[in-house]
């Protein structure tokens, strides 16, 4: 990559040990990034095939169980739908590694922007907390949410299959009016940036419906049908919502969600999946359970795992 | 130039390995049965969609996403050979089912996000259409579940005594141990809402602490604790209740400003507690 002072290559190869980089190279990498990201529309058109990827949630090792399953960088071509830190016990490896294999194969790797690629969530979730533990201060904190801001929010494959990490927004029929979203900010709380990492299918409703807690949508049947019919599109691609079965296939096949973190919070007991679109457009659900390595890490990981005793009260 | 990718990572067999010697966080169930009283603890995986639906149509709301609804602790009485006592059977269970059914689901309950009346005036200027709310409930799952007892078992009567904490202090040998999720939600990223179920076992008596803590950012905290105490030799079950609560910048003054962990801090019941103003509490008692 022109202009980067680090060696990308050595760079992923550490990062697939699990190893961290340096402070550093973190702000160059973020900096480096941020100006290929920021070439990229709010909505990038790509070509099957690609292997789609929902939540990761910093569940790093069964991010290596995707690609051992899927196939590595640049083998297979990947879209990744959001959420990649918070919750899970790595979530500065986690992302480390998508930044550098975005940077490293631009056009093989696509990153979504999800709800937690925000200032405001990760600092309550987990990601900041991590950050300041492993690097003993905000600062690799602050160049990955400020790269944050340049993520893409919605991508089409074929011209086909339209891809968001939450879903449709009432602002938006057409997906022109994704385009001209000034999409170089923190996640606001209302509006139609806010509705496309957010909202929620709803498979009893027809139409849009106000959540119960008061801000947020959830989109029915005739809404999924509508936004397919005006942009000319089959299927709606998104993740978001956690699903024991790893996906779930709503409205007729007009819309899918997949979720790829497994045993979710290390607790769940889920499955998890990716989903492989082939070179003719064609949709597979490839499921799987977590990475061996999990119970691994669980033993020297008290926090998540507290099956010591404990004396409470 | 292009230079080669580099090559895919070795994994080593030995963690593959580990695995099948390491407990899962998902186990089939385990108990203990100590003088008298059988103690049941189950952790399985989340609910599936088709449990989902029948939750969702037994309870009339949504579950929360982490919903454990397989999940179980309970506590039983049973005779000298370990089987269930004929006469005035007792058992107390702790379930997501039942806890959620005590959910208010009227809608008067409702509390709103931080920014709820920001986001509804800008929201009405776009769209005056909308107005359909998905059915009003209390989506914070607030309840005040203390454990499902069985029908027409001997009832709890209210007391004076309290919980013996000087007897709990002391580091007796634990026979058994557990931690249960019952169901767990983000509140969408305004917080955090969390029932789960502790339980230790020792020689002489064991305690139970079911614990509801909820997080609604800028707006509240609330803790709800159902403690069960039973002493063996005597047949004596204790429960307690307790209420916390206070406001949102109440609890945050109440937080040393110094700790850089506080992110952290509110993501834990245990460490929250302490800041959280006790509300109310009963003893109910039931000598078996």
């Amino acid at each position: 990559m022109p202009g980067l002072p680090v060696d990308l290559d050595a760079c992923i190869e550490r990062l697939y040990k699990r190893e961290l980089l340096a402070e550093p190279v973190i702000e160059a990498i973020c900096a480096k990034t941020k100006e290929l990201l920021m070439r990229e529309s709010n909505v990038v058109h790509i070509l099957s095939p690609v292997t789609v990827v929902g939540d990761i949630h910093g569940q790093f090792y069964d991010l290596l169980e995707i690609f051992r399953i899927g196939g590595f960088c640049p083998d297979t071509n990947y879209l990744f739908l959001g959420d990649y830190v918070d919750r899970g016990l790595f979530s500065v490896e986690t992302i480390s590694l998508l930044v550098c294999l975005k940077l490293r194969y631009p056009n093989r790797v696509h990153l979504i922007r999800g709800n937690h690629e925000s200032r405001g969530v990760t600092q309550s979730y987990g990601f900041y907390t991590e950050c300041a533990r492993k690097y003993g201060s905000a600062n690799v904190w602050h160049h990955f949410t400020d790269m944050f801001d340049f993520l893409t929010l919605s991508v089409v494959i074929n011209n086909d299959i339209f891809c968001v990490h939450g879903g449709l927004s009432p602002s938006i029929h057409s997906i022109d009016q994704i385009k001209i979203i000034d999409r170089f900010r923190e996640i606001p709380h209302e509006g139609p940036m806010a509705d496309l990492v957010w909202s929620d299918p709803d498979a009893e409703r027809d139409e849009f419906a106000l959540s119960p807690r008061g801000a947020g949508y959830t989109f029915g049947a005739q809404v999924v049908k509508k936004f397919l019919e005006i942009n000319n599109f089959s299927h709606i691609l998104r993740a978001h919502q956690l699903c024991q079965e790893g996906y779930q296939v709503l409205y007729d096949d007009r819309l899918s969600t997949v979720w790829s973190a497994p045993n979710y919070c290390y607790r769940c007991g889920n499955l998890a999946s990716v989903l492989e679109v082939d070179d003719a457009g064609s949709r597979f659900f490839n499921v799987f359970d977590q990475a061996p390595e999990n119970a691994d890490n669980r033993v020297d990981q008290q926090p998540i795992e507290k099956q010591q005793v404990e004396y409470f009260l | 130039m292009t230079s080669m990718p580099p090559p895919p990572p070795a994994f080593s067999a030995v963690a593959r390995e580990v695995q099948a010697v390491m407990p899962t966080a998902v186990d089939a169930g385990k108990s203990i049965t100590v003088s008298g009283f059988k103690i049941t603890t189950r952790k399985l995986p989340i609910l599936n969609a088709q449990e989902i639906d029948a939750m969702t149509e037994k309870l009339g709301i949504a579950p929360p996403e982490m919903i454990f609804g397989n999940n179980i602790v309970s506590i039983e009485k049973v005779g000298a050979d370990g089987g269930a006592v004929a006469e005035n059977p007792w058992k107390i269970e702790f379930n997501a089912l039942d806890a959620l059914d005590l959910v208010d689901k009227t809608g008067n309950d409702m509390l709103k996000v931080a920014y709820s009346s920001a986001w509804q005036k800008q929201r009405e200027k776009m769209h005056e259409g909308i107005k359909e709310v998905v059915k009003p409930f209390d989506w914070t799952y607030s309840t005040n579940y203390q454990g499902s007892i069985t029908p027409g078992a001997k009832p709890f009567e209210p007391t004076e005594d309290q919980i013996p904490l000087d007897k709990l202090r002391r580091q007796d040998p634990i026979l058994f141990f557990d931690d249960v999720m019952l169901y767990e939600d983000e509140l969408a990223d305004n917080g955090m809402s969390i029932l789960s179920v502790k339980i230790r076992v020792m020689p002489a008596r064991l305690l139970l602490l079911a614990r509801f803590y909820m997080r609604l950012d800028d707006v509240v905290f609330r803790i709800r604790d159902t403690r069960v105490f039973v002493e063996f030799a005597e047949g004596l079950v204790l429960r307690e209740y307790q209420e916390r609560e206070d406001s949102y910048d109440n609890v945050r003054q109440k937080i040393p400003p110094y700790r850089d962990d506080i992110p952290a801090i509110m993501r834990d019941p245990n460490q929250m507690a302490e800041y959280l103003p006790l509300r109310s509490v009963t003893v109910e008692k039931v000598v078996l």
